[in-house]
């Protein structure tokens, strides 16, 4: 959904030494990622959504979800990755992940409850649940966080046509 | 201390040394990879794991990639040096720092120590004991987070949620991606 029109330096994008040796062309580092990103996004989704019974929880399950999204975005190269997640995606995303945690929060509140109070939510193991959904909350903001600012550092500060994409 | 012990506060001294002492930039950024994941050991070795995890995951590994990306927009300049030249003034601050800081470590408890004002404080057996029975979460890390100090954690989300937007802001774009 992202305008086609990303800036000419995407696929620039380099980790060698010199600036014409672009990392997407390692049929070693792609090969590996497309086998090793699978994993690396359910570990994430894991530790976020088993951080309730375990050591983890939605700010280290979230950074490990967008871990995975970096590994691709370098081995595939950043500018594919970019269109291939859309920007409106991203920002709905960011916003729908802090909507779930305020939402459980008033839900409480709306249930007769104080902020957060999630055992005045009329449901089975609300508590239980309502930890959950919070965590997974934490979990997207802080994943489209991280995916966010290295798209924006890959990007840098050159592309103002972005500007017109609605939100 | 357990020769385990030793040797991971070895390394994360040594990953340290590196990444201050190395002249080349992405040897240096390496290096500090290797100091987070050591300190992430760290963490492992005095029961935090969720501590540990988050060190591993944000320290050693999405600042890694970020601080690769961003020398690879950069210019490094080249040398034959392996090693920074010292500057002696930086370097005796810095030993003067530590110094004014290794005074406070007296104070501190030793490790596991039970008669810690954490571990006989009322309000951690407080969290211990009714933590499962109350939010019903086994892992009483995420209870006291996400139940007990759930507005607290709020405003952790926000302020991460406000990085980004504030990201955008200053890189005047109007999108994520």
């Amino acid at each position: 959904m992202s305008s086609s029109s990303t800036a000419d330096g995407d696929d620039e994008f380099s980790l060698g030494n010199g600036p014409d040796r672009p990392y997407v062309e390692s049929p070693i580092i792609m090969a590996t990622v497309r086998i090793v990103a699978p994993f690396v996004f359910t570990l994430g989704a894991f530790v976020m959504f088993h951080g309730a019974d375990s050591a983890g929880g939605g700010f280290q399950g979230g950074v490990i979800v967008g871990t995975a999204i970096l590994m691709i975005a370098i081995a595939f190269g950043v500018g594919p990755t970019r269109d291939w997640l859309s920007a409106s995606m991203l920002t709905a995303l960011v916003v729908l992940g802090l909507a779930l945690f305020m939402g459980i929060g008033l839900a409480a509140v709306a249930s007769g409850g104080a902020f957060l109070e999630y055992t005045a939510i009329p449901v089975a193991h609300s508590s239980k649940y309502g930890i959950e959904l919070v965590e997974v909350g934490i979990g997207i903001i802080v994943s489209v966080t991280v995916v966010g600012l290295f798209f924006a550092l890959a990007a840098g500060h050159s592309n103002e046509d972005d500007e017109e994409v609605e939100q | 201390m357990t020769p385990v012990e030793w040797a991971v506060l070895a390394f994360v001294l040594g990953s340290a040394l590196a990444t201050a002492l190395l002249r080349d930039v992405l040897a240096s950024i390496i290096a500090f990879a290797a100091y987070s994941l050591g300190i992430a050991v760290v963490w492992l070795l005095l029961r935090a794991p969720d501590v540990g995890l988050t060190e591993a995951a944000v320290g050693a590994g999405v600042t890694t990639v970020l601080f690769l990306l961003t020398i690879a927009k950069t210019v490094r300049p080249a040398s034959d040096d392996l090693f920074v030249d010292v500057d002696l003034t930086a370097a005796g601050v810095s030993a003067l720092l530590v110094a004014a800081l290794a005074t406070t470590l007296s104070a501190l408890p030793p490790v596991g120590s039970s008669s810690t004002p954490v571990a006989t404080s009322r309000v951690t057996n407080y969290y211990l004991e009714n933590a499962y029975t109350e939010t019903e979460v086994e892992n009483a890390v995420t209870a006291v987070l996400a139940a007990y100090r759930g507005f607290d954690t709020l405003g952790e989300a926000v302020v991460v949620f406000a990085a980004l937007i504030g990201l955008l802001v200053v890189l005047d774009r109007g999108v994520l991606a």
